[in-house]
């Protein structure tokens, strides 16, 4: 099909709005004065500097950091053989553990993160830190039994059966054949879990507590309270993160391994 | 049997830690063993300005939102389907992709930078003479809405695309030969054959301007209430927990009816042909 003129027009209004914000951030963030303007009035890197010394920012980008590390291994941990066993097994309730796997999804992550306050926190069942682990594990556990499943639908099956006829036990036909046939599957679905988890705000915003904070929430906090170019400083170092992130995945999966 | 033992761990986490307090919540907003059935909460909801006002813009701004993404998605999709080249369309699919995965704090922070008073827009306007102060971008419905637009435009995208990859190029082509003009081929054989992939396209956009919270809270800040913004102000401003889940029950109820509509319409659509 040729393609019309009117479609690339369409492409071009839908890339400016994507994408347009985020290059007039990179410019702003260099602004000289301590307001936040476009086109800039000059040229510094202060902001990047400040930014990137405050204690604030540094704390709670290495408690993001761990959060994210240790809900994407907790997921897969609990993700993986739910979604081995629904590729390879039918049993009785199979549609009620899909079900199960995949509500944290449908649920609205505000909902969660206050049903998780009342009951755990207000009640003083678990700290702040444990709750917030078991929001972004829950949230993220979807992800990983979706990316997991579509990796395992295009593994053949008489792989595994020629290792357990020839003695292998399930369990090690899982460890030493599924589990390195499937690995960019579940390296995708770990890059997915961690970004969402790092970027997590709707549960994180009711689940902070003395010096317990994740970034992004610090981040709304700090701008509730200052309007200067600092945190277009932190926003540019995030949204180029992401980029090279993005385009590390595309080079070396392809993009769709992530959606 | 015993292989079947693994799932335990991850249903068990699911049920306990996830689905317990949520349906706990849900039950507490509408029976308490003290009191027995209340309503009272749902009342005030339905009755109160404020909260009406915030539910109905939020309704209002995500069908907004999902119309326009809709209006700029489709050609935008058919546009990128269209690519001879392969790696140009994957690297186009990555920059949609882009946005969607950055932090968004980060990005709605962006048009900070274009809506504000020394933003692009008004030093746009002013340098061609259109005003002479400043005009109040932020803070507005406007401001909202576009921060929604690039927050779901993404998965509109998405979804068209993969509707339209899996349409055979040979049934336009037949269109055309059989003498159907552009607006035929259009909503003939387009938009009849990715039924499902507007539909799905839409729902995530919809329930996901529902329940968005960071864009109207620094776009719209207090001017603007949404039913999210609504909902963490009676948490952590007037503390009033009560409202605060009614809220939240309204929410979810909410998604949950439109992801029911949409499947309705999804299957009358794969019915009909």
């Amino acid at each position: 099909m040729k393609i019309n003129r009117w479609l690339i027009f369409a492409l071009f209004i839908a890339f400016a709005i994507l994408l347009g914000p985020f290059i007039v951030i990179l410019f702003a963030s260099f602004e000289p004065s301590s307001t936040l303007r476009f086109p800039p009035t000059g040229f510094t890197l202060s902001w990047f500097k400040k930014v990137i010394s405050m204690p604030m920012f540094q704390k709670s980008f290495i408690f993001s950091l761990q959060l994210a590390l240790y809900s994407s291994f907790l997921a897969l941990l609990l993700g993986v053989p739910v979604a081995y066993i629904t590729a390879r097994y039918s049993f009785r309730g199979k549609r009620f553990v899909e079900l199960v796997t995949t509500l944290p999804v449908i649920i609205p992550g505000m909902v969660a993160g206050l049903a998780l306050l009342k009951f755990f926190v207000l009640l003083n069942v678990f700290s702040v830190k444990t709750t917030l682990l078991i929001g972004h594990t829950a949230i993220v556990l979807p992800y990983v039994v979706r990316s997991t499943l579509a990796s395992l639908t295009n593994l053949p099956v008489s792989i595994e059966e020629a290792a357990q006829s020839l003695g292998a036990h399930p369990f090690k036909s899982f460890v030493l054949v599924v589990l390195p046939n499937i690995r960019v599957g579940i390296i995708s679905a770990f890059i997915m879990t961690f970004i969402t988890s790092f970027n997590n705000v709707p549960i994180s915003l009711f689940l902070t507590g003395p010096g317990i904070s994740t970034l992004p929430i610090v981040m709304m906090t700090y701008m509730e309270y200052y309007y200067n170019p600092s945190i277009a400083a932190l926003s540019t170092l995030l949204i180029g993160a992401t980029l090279g992130v993005v385009l590390l995945v595309q080079k070396i999966f392809g993009i769709s391994k992530l959606l | 049997m015993k292989k079947y033992l693994v799932l335990l761990p991850t249903v068990l986490f699911l049920l306990v830690f996830f689905l317990v307090p949520i349906l706990s919540i849900i039950v507490e907003s509408i029976y308490q063993p003290q009191k027995g059935w209340v309503a009272g909460k749902y009342l005030q909801f339905f009755t109160q300005r404020i909260s009406r006002v915030a539910y109905t813009r939020s309704l209002l701004m995500s069908l907004l939102v999902t119309v326009v993404s809709l209006a700029i998605g489709y050609p935008s999709a058919l546009a990128i389907v269209s690519l001879k080249s392969d790696s140009l369309k994957s690297f186009l699919m990555t920059l949609v992709v882009f946005p969607l995965m950055t932090n968004s704090v980060a990005r709605t922070f962006s048009w900070l930078a274009v809506l504000g008073r020394e933003g692009l827009i008004n030093n746009l306007l002013i340098s061609l003479k259109l005003t002479d102060s400043p005009r109040r971008l932020l803070y507005t419905p406007g401001a909202v809405f576009f921060g929604l637009l690039q927050l779901f435009l993404p998965l509109m995208i998405i979804s068209l695309v993969s509707a339209l990859e899996n349409l055979p190029k040979e049934v336009p082509l037949a269109a055309k030969s059989l003498g159907a003009n552009a607006f035929k081929l259009f909503t003939r054989v387009y938009i009849p054959l990715t039924v499902e992939g507007i539909v799905a396209g839409s729902t995530l956009v919809f329930t996901g301007c529902i329940t968005a919270y960071v864009t109207p809270a620094v776009l719209g800040g207090s001017r603007v209430t949404m039913l999210s913004t609504l909902l963490y102000q009676k948490t952590s401003v007037t503390l009033d927990w009560g409202m605060a889940t009614v809220i939240a029950v309204v929410m979810f109820a909410t998604t949950l009816v439109v992801n029911y509509l949409s499947r309705k319409i999804s299957s009358l659509g794969v019915s009909r042909q």
